[in-house]
């Protein structure tokens, strides 16, 4: 796909250790750990209610575990700000998309530089030349993103003017606008419709092999995730109750009586 | 200590009337979850009325016809302007209500040009002495007035239908909604009620013994205090707007007393502001204002 | 799509060549009319007061666009910060005054009025405790708060504030020893005699576009961008590393710097710094925060260029009707409690407040952009 000098050489694993996570009586994650390789697609799945959604947010600095640490690298983030992730190479998208619908795309992308540039309300507010053309480069480095995500020829469209398709790759594309080693994807084929999810399968492929970062997603859809993922963890009332690639996740019995105990109900 | 006691009275007073208020805005906000800044001129209208119509009518006619007035003029805010901006969010209602609030008190102080009346006739400027107390008659009406129509409201709001209704859908409309509750009566009968509630108010607020102020700009400007009541309440909270009321009308009276006259207004705002910081959402709100 | 999205130098690209020449003309014309005003005004120096109130609003409503437009917070503090504005130049700039009794640092008044700015800045800072936790409405009636707490320090600190029976003279301001003040003689552009009044013209004016300027810039940078995604999705914003605490009170802290700006301003206007009297009716008053919020509504929330529209529709329009009544006559027959000029605009405002909710949610901004229908959103 492309030279491998292209590849990002500090992409290092995310690692999720032993993490249990309790709200008042109810346990919610109970000791569960599981590493994203570097430059792998790592899916997590599991029924609902399953705790999906809580491990991404312990990940994501929404919650701080009762126990247990998350470390990307070196990098310990347990119970780091969340508005600190970005800054150390953590993106991430979101379920229903939360972009600000009366922004054009570009501006919206343009967020995911916040960590990236510096500046306040007056060097803003002069638009000196320096500032001006330092916007410039990173209006440039977005527009090729967002090439890259097929949504380049919307750049001044407002986003409350898209097709949900095209609104769910601009939030990606302002999740990979902050550089991020690793991307956190909270359900990215939702909504979609089979040719966009596979299109949408393509496209993290093709970015994990063009970047070589790690991507961790969250996702129902089994087909999206069983043909792209590099490796599955399922989630089962809390518990890891399997964990490796897709086609020995897909046989494991536990598995299996997860899911069909949970479609039993 | 008779000091004392004659404040905490006169300050429940106060209280209960801020109380009426800050009710109103909470039932308006729970119905619609839009912020009512044309309170003030609701109670205006109230005002007005019983002051045009007091010597055709009698005291008794013209209070009855003020709330009647008052519970219509909120009711046609809500059936002419907030149903028909359908396309507006909650915030962008809450100013709408400004410009109505704006144009309503002009055109009241207007019309009373350089009259600022008292409406309060039967109780006003005839201090109550008893136990060595001395007690504005006013506050003590007010004060049992409120604690008979919060708990007529409290009762209602728990066992009518249009309680039960109200609350099914300030918890989840679309689920209210679906078990058949016709959202559009109840939110018309919140700003009904909340219009008669501020109907009541100006009673006890346009008069010798609450403030010193006639019916005018400064009445409008004690509506205003009604906001910290509920905010500090919790704009959600019924409970919450009674106990609002309750700590603003106790502020005003207190600090007036023991610190100064000018600084009581003052104080109630700085009460809420500390209230504010440590409770974003207020004392008894459970959620806060937008959502993630 | 491109294969490769790796970052690769990019040249730097040339400007948008985009022109609007028809829009750079209307740009010019205006700034001809503006630059012009005192000549075209005259002896009438009426007009040119009225012209003043408005740029004051423009600096002012400018502020507050950024803070409920863009920050999507709510304030009705603006007048509050006007008055400390007005008293931390008298102050700064000001003398003991005939009875010695007032504070004065006898500062230059150009260092007065940057640091009456600063001060405003410093206290909306102060705020942040507040400005940052609360939201929407919540924020706006939390700011009321200092509106009773403005009139109350105004009233009883009178060596800083001159106090609700006399106030005091604001110093006459001064640029390097160019005082806007009559002098004589007085230069002269095209016969008419460049006085205090026409000075001061010129500085409001040089204020209101350098402020217009400021704020275009910031909302199309990256302090606008956080504080939009503030507005619309604070998690999502947090997640691109945004501090929202922070977001929300940097946009009060510039908004209240803003509005101590036009406080100077009013203080030169006027001509004199008086705390009002009461709450709901004066120079900084309820009604003025009402006054300034209807005009960034009215001008569409968030928009720059709607709030200069905004403020000449809320400040322009009382001061065209009262200049009509001492001129013409208008509103003779009408005695005690009838329409004023003041009460006539009122009507206007409230009622465009209600128009705009209703029909038309971007304001005057929007109807603007579809006049001219230019695409896009830009704010």
């Amino acid at each position: 796909m492309s030279a491998p000098a292209d590849v990002r050489s500090d992409v290092s694993a995310l690692a999720v250790d032993d993490v249990t996570l309790r709200f008042g009586g109810i346990t919610a994650l109970s000791e569960v750990s599981f590493t994203v390789e570097p430059g792998t697609v790592h899916a997590l799945i599991g029924p609902n209610g399953a705790g999906k959604s809580s491990c991404f947010n312990v990940i994501s600095g929404l919650y701080t575990p009762t126990a247990g640490r998350v470390r990307l690298g070196d990098l310990d983030l347990t119970g780091t700000a969340p508005h600190k992730l970005a800054a150390l190479g953590v993106g991430r998208s979101f379920q229903n998309i939360a972009l600000s619908p009366h922004s054009t795309v570009r501006d919206n992308v343009m967020l995911g530089r916040h960590v990236l540039t510096k500046g306040g309300f007056v060097t803003g507010g002069l638009r000196l030349p320096r500032t001006v053309r330092t916007e410039r480069r990173h209006v440039a480095r977005v527009e090729e993103i967002c090439d890259f995500l097929g949504v380049a020829d919307r750049l001044d469209v407002p986003v409350a003017a898209l097709p949900y398709g095209d609104a769910k790759r601009v939030d990606i594309a302002r999740a990979l606008a902050v550089e991020p080693t690793i991307l956190l994807l909270d359900e990215p084929a939702a909504g979609l419709n089979a040719t966009e999810t596979a299109e949408m399968g393509v496209t993290i492929r093709d970015l994990r092999d063009a970047l070589g970062i790690s991507v961790l997603l969250v996702e129902h859809d089994m087909g999206l995730v069983m043909g792209i993922a590099d490796r599955v963890s399922v989630l089962d009332f809390g518990r890891l109750i399997a964990d490796g690639p897709p086609a020995q996740v897909q046989s494991d019995p536990e598995v299996i009586r997860a899911y069909l105990g949970a479609e039993a109900e | 200590m008779n000091t004392f006691l004659q404040l905490v009275l006169n300050g429940l007073g106060k209280g209960a009337v801020y109380a009426l208020l800050a009710l109103g805005f909470v039932i308006i906000f729970k119905a619609t979850e839009v912020v009512n800044f044309a309170h003030g001129s609701l109670v205006l209208i109230g005002g007005y009325f019983v002051y045009a119509t007091k010597d055709a009518l009698g005291w008794a006619g013209a209070a009855a016809l003020g709330i009647v007035s008052a519970a219509v003029a909120a009711l046609l805010i809500e059936r002419l302007l907030i149903t028909n901006a359908r396309n507006a969010d909650v915030n962008s209602l809450a100013l709408l209500t400004i410009g109505v609030d704006v144009i309503v008190t002009e055109e009241i102080v207007r019309r009373l040009g350089a009259d600022i009346p008292f409406v309060g006739d039967p109780y006003d400027a005839l201090p109550l002495q008893f136990a060595g107390l001395t007690v504005f008659r006013t506050q003590l009406v007010a004060l049992i007035v409120g604690i008979v129509l919060i708990t007529a409201f409290f009762l209602a709001f728990r066992f009518s239908t249009w309680g039960v209704a109200m609350r099914a859908q300030a918890e989840n409309k679309e689920a209210a909604a679906l078990m058949g509750i016709r959202s559009s009566r109840v939110t018309a009968t919140a700003w009904l009620l909340a219009g008669a509630l501020a109907g009541v108010a100006v009673l006890f607020m346009a008069t010798q013994d609450f403030s010193g102020a006639g019916l005018g700009r400064g009445t409008h400007a004690i509506a205003l205090i009604a906001f910290p009541a509920a905010i500090l309440g919790g704009l959600d909270s019924t409970v919450g707007a009674v106990v609002g009321g309750l700590i603003v009308g106790l502020t005003e009276a207190l600090s007036a007393q023991y610190i100064s006259f000018e600084f009581s207004k003052s104080a109630v705002f700085l009460v809420m502001l500390v209230i504010l910081v440590i409770w974003p959402s207020g004392l008894f709100g459970t959620r806060e204002l937008s959502r993630v | 799509m491109s294969d490769t999205l790796v970052e690769t130098p990019v040249p730097v690209e040339p400007a948008r060549k985009r022109r609007n020449w028809a829009k750079i003309a209307g740009v010019a014309a205006l700034l001809v009319v503006l630059v012009f005003f005192p000549v075209i005004t005259g002896t009438e120096v009426a007009y040119l007061k009225a012209g003043q109130y408005v740029l004051i609003g423009v600096v002012g409503a400018v502020g507050l666009t950024l803070l409920v437009g863009q920050a999507g917070q709510l304030s009705l503090a603006h007048p509050f910060f006007l008055l400390v504005g007005a008293v931390s130049y008298a102050v700064l700039a000001g003398d003991a005054g005939e009875s010695g009794d007032l504070v004065g640092l006898g500062l230059p008044p150009l260092v007065a009025m940057i640091g009456a700015v600063a001060i405003c800045a410093l206290v909306g800072l102060a705020f942040a405790p507040v400005s940052g936790r609360l939201r929407g409405i919540y924020l706006g009636v939390a700011s009321l708060s200092l509106v009773f707490l403005g009139l109350y320090l105004g009233q009883s600190l009178d060596m800083l504030s001159g106090g609700t029976s006399s106030g005091r003279p604001p110093p006459t301001f001064e640029v390097f020893g160019f005082r806007f003040a009559n002098t004589e003689p007085a230069p002269t552009i095209m016969g008419v005699a460049i006085q205090k009044q026409q000075r001061l013209w010129y500085l409001f004016l040089v204020i209101a576009i350098g402020s217009y300027l400021l704020a275009r810039g910031a909302v199309r940078s990256r302090v606008g961008r956080a504080w939009r995604a503030v507005r619309d999705n604070e998690a999502a914003a947090t997640a691109m590393g945004v501090r929202v605490w922070w977001s929300k009170a940097q946009a009060f802290t510039v908004s209240s710097a803003f509005a101590g700006m036009a406080g100077v301003l009013t203080a030169l206007w006027l001509d004199l710094v008086k705390p009002d009297e009461n709450e709901f009716i004066g120079t900084y008053s309820i009604t003025v925060a009402i006054g300034y919020l209807a005009m960034v509504l009215i001008g569409g929330l968030g928009s720059i260029p709607g709030a200069v529209a905004g403020a000449v529709v809320v400040n322009g329009l009382p001061q065209l009707l009262t200049l009509g009544a001492t001129e013409f006559g208008w509103f003779a027959s009408a005695g005690a409690g009838g329409l004023s000029p003041v009460l006539v605009s009122a009507f206007v405002y409230g009622a465009a407040i209600v128009l705009v909710v209703l029909f038309e949610p971007g304001g005057l901004a929007a109807i603007g952009r579809r006049l001219t229908s230019r695409q896009g959103d830009r704010r």
